[in-house]
């Protein structure tokens, strides 16, 4: 016997589901389907694709390029027929050259799936579209690792100009009531969102005040501009080693007298660590005491490191900080969900999954607990949520789209952390390819 | 009886706040103890005589421990009591000495902090370093206890009608364990455990640099029931060692060390003296100059990190460290310019503050040979990179450096400097730098950054470093992980922690019974 709230998530549900699965017409993309439905279902084949991804654009040559391809396809066991193709035109010079064009090809077809371009200024065309179409954006500027001070302050530059550039970009797009404001007030239109790591070489997991102190200057420029320029800046998190760092440095920035009355700003809850729900007490107890005026927002994720957690724990001999049964971290995901909608007056939710029934869990929460629909805002990973992102605008729904720029180079970690995600078992995206029955991809975790 | 299978004991998880909080307390639990007394420990006695200061590298006011200084007449005495207590030792099950190691690790295992403490104190190491110290000893333990176990159930050999083969290993006698300060818990824990798990009786004879946490490592053993009589302790200068080397009743040296010390050991204990009735073996582990090659398909976002943490983390005082980079020309020019700006971020400071990647130098002679090999790097080439110290004059810091451009036949490409000083080079291909690493006396680890399977594997097949690392760092071996040891003037070959390395502490016997008699098999 299902709960009314249960029947309404298995309603939204399809409806989502139906109206997603409609938007898909380009034959490109189904390709892609099925060439990402093979990978996931071959571990092997799945890592040589991966490893070639990554090596790539550090390829000095189509030569090199095709070199290191049969390298990989060399450790398989067994080649798909075209790939065992590609790898015996490895045997003349000319033949490795045109293989290598054409890998080259292939990865970068795959990276502008996911990048929407190499400088901000070539975002502009995909970024009014997406307003066109009832979505706004998180715009995340790729980098390499930051190793030095000049690096940091490199990335914090082109964090400012960016700033600068979404905000004149923004500027002269026509009003879009619904992505403009909820019932608290207004909401910036351009969002950009910075990664900690990126603005300081000293993130230690062992000495989190280094990295907080290195990293705050810098941040604080960045807090600075954005309030200039009313763009809301959000703060991303990444693996559990700079957790503690980044969540001192951004609550104790935004507790500064200074950023009361702005600029918008955020961070972020990663579901699938064991210890998010005290996480969550913490930030809500802190949005609570903090009257700013544009209350914090706090972006639900399931997390994005989840492989390197548990690699990671397991070479030391730790307990792992994640959440190793998926069904797990997803009632987590949902018992956020609530607990943040909960506490709308100080804080904003927004909830950032590709997962069907976590998105209709929220709508349906959130709907119960006496929000509007623009209340809550919806995330989306460009390249990998764009049929979900037009399901969620016919809804009525307020969509973001997190949309990374940068070239390939330093495009590669993010790329392959999402085609390790787009190719996993356990992935909501591999289960639908599937053909699960949809009462199963909807029932409660 | 059967233990379960080794698993290597965790570090501490220094990223929680909580985990900190605890070394901190263990070290104001060693503070109030400091400083400590160390004497020679021979048997049951505890010999004082004359003193010998350890002190904190990082404040050369604060005496770390005051030991005894033990003669060449205390080794003597000491190899007596240990020799008279071998054959009882020999004798005790193998099961028995595999469970007394076992509750000398748990005895380490509920002071590990404070033992971690020691080793920040007395050595200068980060924290995160005198952690994973304190756990390799323990991992040690547990791996040789195993391991003995093994060996004693002997090896299996061909049996044919009539005959009955049997094959074991015993003990050789007494195992003198020269032990240096840059691990001063596992190095002396790993070599002691090795000997007495095997049933040799032991004396160790810790570096003049660390005499309190070779204490530790006799107390844990004799705490976990090793009779004191099989173990002793020789705190002391090289004097001491040199006894013990020369001791007619020393059976095994097992030595960690430079390799000029190393070369005279074998020398030393090669020759025959007075009555003694055996030859002497001698397990060396020995210095290297370590080379990382850098493909030009390389990750630099990997790669760097892993150079400057191998390179200086510890301030290079480790025989595993990275002394040189080989880097293709193609991308030497960006590796160059990256490694100078992560160079610059290092922390030089105090070994107790949590953060610091670059401690002290272990003492002044150490300070002393690192700046002048820094002076000749500036003379011979050029210095893209030098982060100096801004901590106070009372500990014995240097800076971190960087050189490049040395001509082929600089001191600074072929002398191990144990201190925070990289070389890079550019090399045409890996096949030229692997020429230049064959080049080299030395063999102990090597690194490569590389992404094509078929370099990799080219690499591997040549290079002749006994522990070689792909697209990681090249220090932090672990037991049973990364059995570790040089070849070449590197070390005598056998891996520390690994399957073999039990062989050189026994003599193997073997038993052959005629079962044939009158055409009768019995």
């Amino acid at each position: 016997m299902q709960s009314p709230a249960e029947r309404e998530i298995l309603e939204v549900g399809s409806r989502l589901l139906t109206s997603a699965d409609s938007s898909v017409h380009s034959p490109v993309r189904a390709i892609d389907k099925r060439a990402l439905e093979r990978a996931s279902q071959d571990a092997e084949l799945r890592t040589a694709l991966l490893r070639f991804v990554d090596v790539a654009p550090a390829c000095r040559s189509p030569a090199d390029l095709a070199a290191h391809l049969i390298g990989f396809l060399g450790e398989l066991h067994e080649r798909p027929l075209p790939l065992d193709a590609a790898m015996r035109m490895g045997s003349s010079k000319a033949a490795r050259a045109a293989l290598g064009r054409a890998a080259a090809a292939g990865v970068r077809h795959v990276a502008h799936r996911f990048i929407v371009a190499e400088q901000p200024g070539d975002a502009e065309k995909v970024l009014r579209s997406l307003w066109s179409e009832g979505v706004t954006t998180s715009v995340d500027l790729l980098g390499e690792a930051t190793l030095s001070s000049q690096e940091a302050d490199r990335y914090a530059q082109r964090c400012l100009d960016t700033l600068d550039s979404l905000a004149g970009i923004y500027a002269a797009l026509a009003p879009m009531p619904q992505l403009e404001a909820d019932s608290i007030g207004p909401i910036p239109r351009a969002n950009l969102s910075v990664k900690v790591s990126a603005l300081t070489p000293l993130l230690r997991p062992d000495a989190p005040e280094l990295g907080e102190r290195d990293a705050m200057p810098r941040l604080r420029a960045l807090l600075r501009r954005a309030k200039e320029r009313d763009v809301h800046l959000h703060v991303d998190m990444e693996s559990f080693d700079s957790r503690e760092a980044v969540t001192e440095l951004v609550l104790s920035l935004l507790g500064e007298d200074e950023f009361r009355d702005g600029p918008s700003a955020g961070l972020v809850l990663q579901a699938y660590l064991t210890d998010s729900p005290e996480l969550c007490e913490r930030i809500v107890a802190w949005a609570e005491r903090s009257a700013r005026a544009q209350p914090l927002v706090v972006r639900l994720v399931k997390g994005a490191y989840w492989d390197h957690e548990v690699v990671d724990a397991r070479q030391h001999g730790w307990r792992s900080p994640v959440f190793e049964v998926k069904a797990e971290c997803d009632r987590n995901f949902e018992a956020l969900t609530v607990r943040l909608l909960k506490t709308r007056s100080h804080l904003r939710a927004a909830i950032a999954s590709h997962n069907l029934r976590s998105v209709a869990h929220a709508i349906v929460a959130n709907r119960a607990l006496g929000g509007q629909p623009r209340d809550v805002e919806f995330q989306v990973l460009r390249g990998l949520g764009d049929e979900l992102q037009r399901a969620l605008v016919r809804e009525g729904l307020r969509v973001r789209t997190y949309c990374p720029i940068g070239d390939l180079v330093a495009g590669m970690a993010y790329l392959v952390r999402r085609l390790l995600e787009n190719t996993s078992n356990q992935s909501f995206l591999a289960d639908q390819v599937r053909g699960r029955p949809l009462e199963e991809l909807l029932a409660a975790p | 009886m059967t233990l379960g299978p080794f698993v290597n004991e965790p570090v501490l998880e220094l990223r929680r706040g909580e985990v900190r909080d605890a070394l901190s307390r263990g070290m104001a639990a060693l503070e109030r103890k400091l400083p400590l007394r160390v004497p020679a420990m021979i048997g049951e006695r505890r010999i004082d005589g004359e003193t010998l200061l350890s002190t904190d590298p990082g404040d050369r006011e604060q005496v770390v421990a005051v030991a005894t200084r033990a003669t060449g007449q205390d080794a003597r005495r000491a190899v007596e009591v240990v020799s008279a207590a071998a054959g009882a030792w020999a004798s005790v099950a193998a099961e028995e000495r595999a469970l007394i190691l076992l509750r000398s690790a748990a005895w380490m295992r509920e002071r590990r902090h404070e033992l971690a403490a020691l080793c920040v104190r007395e050595c200068g190491k980060p924290w995160a370093e005198a952690d994973a110290d304190v756990a390799e000893a323990i991992d040690f333990l547990e791996y040789y206890a195993r391991g003995a176990l093994a060996l004693d159930r002997g090896a299996s050999v061909l049996q044919v009608p009539g005959e009955r083969n049997h094959m074991r290993y015993a003990a050789r006698g007494v195992c003198a364990v020269i032990a240096p300060w840059n691990f001063p818990l596992a190095i002396p824990t790993g070599m002691l455990a090795a000997a007495l798990a095997t049933g040799n009786a032991g004396v160790l004879k810790p570096a003049e640099q660390s005499p309190a946490c070779g204490a530790m490592v006799v107390e844990a053993l004799r705490a976990g029931g090793v009779p004191p009589d099989a173990v002793a302790l020789l705190p002391g200068a090289g004097d001491a060692g040199a006894a013990l080397v020369r001791d007619p009743r020393v059976h095994t040296i097992a030595f960690t060390g430079s390799a000029s010390v190393g070369a005279e050991i074998i020398a030393a204990a090669a020759r025959v003296r007075g009555d003694q009735s055996h030859i002497k073996r001698v397990i060396a582990e020995m210095g290297g100059k370590n080379c990382v090659i850098v493909d030009s398909d390389a990750d630099l976002d990997e790669a760097i990190p892993a150079i400057v943490r191998s390179a200086f983390v510890y301030a290079g005082q480790k025989c595993s460290a990275a002394a040189r980079v080989l880097v293709h020309e193609g991308i030497a020019d960006a590796l160059l310019e990256r490694v100078a700006g992560a160079v610059a971020t290092l922390q030089i400071g105090q070994a107790d503050v949590f953060g610091t990647d670059v401690g002290p130098l272990i003492d002044e002679e150490a300070q002393r040979r690192v700046l002048r090999y820094t002076k000749l790097a500036a003379d011979e080439g050029v210095i893209v990179a030098a982060r100096e110290p801004e901590v106070d004059g009372r500990g014995w810091f240097c800076p971190a450096s960087v050189v490049t451009g040395l001509p082929a036949d600089s001191a600074i490409l072929r002398d191990e400097i144990f201190g925070p000083l990289l070389a890079i080079e550019r090399v045409r291909d890996v096949e030229d730098a692997l020429d230049r690493v064959e080049a080299l006396p030395f063999a102990l680890t090597g690194g490569l950054f590389c992404r094509n399977p078929q370099t990799v594997q080219s690499v591997a097949a040549r290079s002749p470093v006994g522990n070689l690392y792909v697209n990681r760092h090249i220090t932090g071996a672990m037991v049973g992980r990364q059995p570790f040891g040089g070849n070449r003037l590197s070390g005598s070959g056998a891996k520390a922690g690994g399957p073999d390395y039990l062989l050189q502490f026994v003599e193997g016997r073997v038993v052959t019974e005629n079962t044939l008699r009158h055409g009768l098999v019995v």
